[in-house]
């Protein structure tokens, strides 16, 4: 039950600025992600927040108190870290009392506690197994008990499912929000599986070079990314350059209806596949089918259209589409990035519906 | 009803041409380990059993009994001990930090650190010896220095025990700190920073983390410099008392000054089966380091 600021925060390792002037609260019992590429400073702004770096400049408060200069060992907060950090030498059970015991609890109330952490993360009865003999997902299901235990007021995780397999990731990020909403705890979660942080997430900061992109809803991170790094990296987007002028834009060789207040100029003009549907005789933009993918439901579709370039769509089962035939598409809605706009505007078609894949 | 027979893949006649390139390519060093040491040193133990009475040769504890009924053999024995002792006390204690330091530190101060722990390595141990006379002896460098800077009352390690030690943990440095360093490597930042994280401070991470992760190292150190203190000669020879005296001296001088060979032969075999002890315990701990390795 806390509530974190993150004031104006920034790192710099020697010329590098890691972290860019970071602003944000995360609220009481909210989940948030934070998302974005390698290198992007994602991890870098956790390890502030738990201590282990010394931030160059601004603050963090924990329930407006100011954390920045106390050491990683005085922190109310707890981290699950990305692997290899379960004390290989300790059972189950000490790994996840070595922190009780510092706090110089009775043996009866760890026992207690030690207990009802393992049957929080179904692994009541492993206590005397050492790490060696347990799968990389009990690992990370120990290592997040370890965390818990000690109703840390913020609890950090740093992509801590990255090296486990597909199935198994989903899995656990299942139990992991299960956990989060069961215990009300204010919980921060850094990945770069964007999957991941949308199915997790109360709210997402995308962040790219070390500075936040943008910090929202998931929903409205996918539907209206704010700048066009995330249009690009939240989900799959049609990126299309395109001229505005006369209250249209200029797609290739084919017209769209321009959002109202665009200035003229170029412009990218940004699709899902999902806002793309099939027909449109005389208006729809022509073609040839590239590329069939099946990915089970529904069909990933790559269509050449001569003088805009490649257009990826969704489609259920039916129709039946194959490589080489003429397709005929007809966006239904779309977002357009000006190059000095802070945010795009958007034009969605009279009686658009959302698309059902 | 028939039966099927599978040979083993060792059976296979490339798998004994492969064995037996492998047992020539090894039998030269384990020939001559079996000559020059394995041999000599089973006819010594032989010998230090067995009594020669007017020609009739029988078994018999009698020179061991001797050499423990003997006031100046224990004691140098019991004397060996202690400077074992201190020394590898002091070892591990001036090696941990730096090691520590070598592994958490960056830049070009630990660089130089570094270099400057391995340094001893390339100091032959007579020229140690000499150096530490003329730094630690009666008018040395460092009684002139605490002299010009207006200590007086220098008392020289020189000719006493504590010279040894300070000899012994000086040509020690390099190996032990290579060896902690090493496996100091092997513990993951993670690890420490986990422990950090949950509340840990430098203290308790080294006590109940890294010391455990590193026992394995720890041990291989203890064992090889025991051994290597434990016969040490020109050290104690050259800075260490006339008496007591450390078994490697005993040993020389019962040998070469005293003509007395059958005694430094019930020495060295009392030398050696302690020192065989402690190469079991690294015998053992290298054994199981590798077969942990092949389980990984």
């Amino acid at each position: 039950m806390a509530r974190l600021d993150i004031v104006q925060l920034t790192k710099q390792f020697g010329g590098v600025t890691a972290v860019d002037a970071a602003q944000f609260t995360v609220n009481d019992n909210e989940f948030m992600c934070i998302l974005g590429p390698s290198g992007c400073g994602k991890s870098t702004l956790l390890r502030m927040v738990a201590g282990f770096e010394a931030p160059t400049s601004g603050d963090i408060r924990i329930d407006g108190e100011t954390i920045a200069a106390l050491p990683a060992n005085k922190r109310p907060t707890a981290m699950v870290f990305q692997k290899y950090t379960l004390w290989p030498h300790m059972t189950v059970y000490d790994n996840i009392a070595f922190g009780l015991g510092l706090r110089r609890l009775s043996r009866s109330v760890i026992e207690q506690k030690v207990k009802e952490a393992l049957e929080l993360v179904s692994l009541s009865g492993y206590e005397a197994r050492y790490p060696a003999q347990l799968s990389g997902g009990q690992q990370q299901r120990v290592a997040l008990a370890r965390a818990i235990v000690l109703e840390p007021k913020i609890l950090l995780l740093d992509e801590p499912f990255s090296s486990l397999d597909a199935i198994l990731r989903v899995r656990l990020r299942e139990e992991l929000k299960r956990i989060q909403r069961r215990l009300k705890i204010t919980a921060i979660f850094v990945t770069h599986d964007q999957e991941e942080a949308l199915s997790l997430a109360d709210r997402i900061a995308v962040m790219s070079g070390g500075r936040i992109e943008q910090l929202d809803a998931p929903s409205t991170i996918y539907s209206t990314p704010s700048t066009l790094f995330v249009a690009d990296f939240i989900g799959t987007m049609n990126l299309l350059q395109a001229t505005a002028a006369g209250g249209e834009l200029r797609v290739g060789d084919y017209r769209l209806p321009a959002p109202a207040g665009l200035k003229e100029g170029q412009v990218t003009v940004a699709i899902r596949p999902e806002d793309v549907v099939l027909g449109g005789e005389g208006t729809g933009w022509r073609g040839t089918v590239d590329q069939v993918m099946d990915l089970g439901h529904y069909r990933k579709i790559i269509a050449q259209i001569p003088g805009v370039g490649d257009v990826k769509i969704y489609l259920s089962k039916m129709p039946d589409v194959s490589e080489g035939a003429p397709i005929t598409l007809n966006p239904q809605r779309w977002l357009v990035y000006q190059p000095d706009a802070a945010l795009p505007l958007e034009y969605r078609r009279a009686g658009a519906v959302e698309a059902a894949v | 009803m028939t039966t099927q027979t599978l040979s083993p893949k060792t059976d296979s006649p490339r798998q004994w041409r492969q064995a037996a390139f492998a047992y020539l390519l090894v039998a030269p060093p384990l020939l001559l380990m079996l000559l020059l040491i394995f041999i000599p040193a089973l006819q010594s133990i032989a010998r230090t059993l067995t009594v020669d009475v007017d020609g009739q040769v029988g078994f018999s504890f009698s020179r061991y009994v001797a050499f423990f009924q003997d006031r100046i053999s224990v004691s140098n024995l019991m004397f060996t001990f202690q400077v074992v002792f201190l020394t590898l006390a002091t070892i591990f204690v001036v090696c941990f930090p730096l090691a520590l330091y070598l592994r958490f530190a960056q830049g070009r101060l630990a660089a130089a650190v570094q270099i400057l722990a391995l340094f001893p390595l390339f100091v032959p141990g007579i020229i140690l010896c000499y150096a530490l006379i003329r730094f630690l002896g009666t008018r040395g460098t460092l009684e002139t220095i605490l002299n010009v800077v207006g200590v007086s009352g220098y008392r020289t390690p020189y000719l006493k025990p504590e010279a040894i030690i300070i000899g012994l943990v000086w040509e020690s440095i390099p190996f032990t700190v290579l060896v902690l360093t090493a496996g100091l490597r092997q513990v993951n930042d993670s690890l420490i920073e986990s422990a950090r994280d949950v509340g840990a401070n430098d203290w308790t991470i080294f006590r109940r983390i890294i010391l455990p992760l590193i026992m394995r190292p720890v041990l291989i150190a203890f064992s090889l410099n025991f051994l290597g203190i434990f016969g040490a000669y020109t050290v104690p020879y050259l800075l260490g008392p006339a008496a007591p005296q450390m078994m490697g001296v005993f040993m020389q001088q019962t040998f070469g000054q005293y003509r007395r060979p059958d005694d430094a032969e019930t020495q060295a075999v009392i030398t050696f089966i302690i020192c065989s002890l402690v190469g079991l315990l690294y015998v053992r701990t290298v054994a199981k380091q590798r077969i942990q390795q092949e389980n990984e």
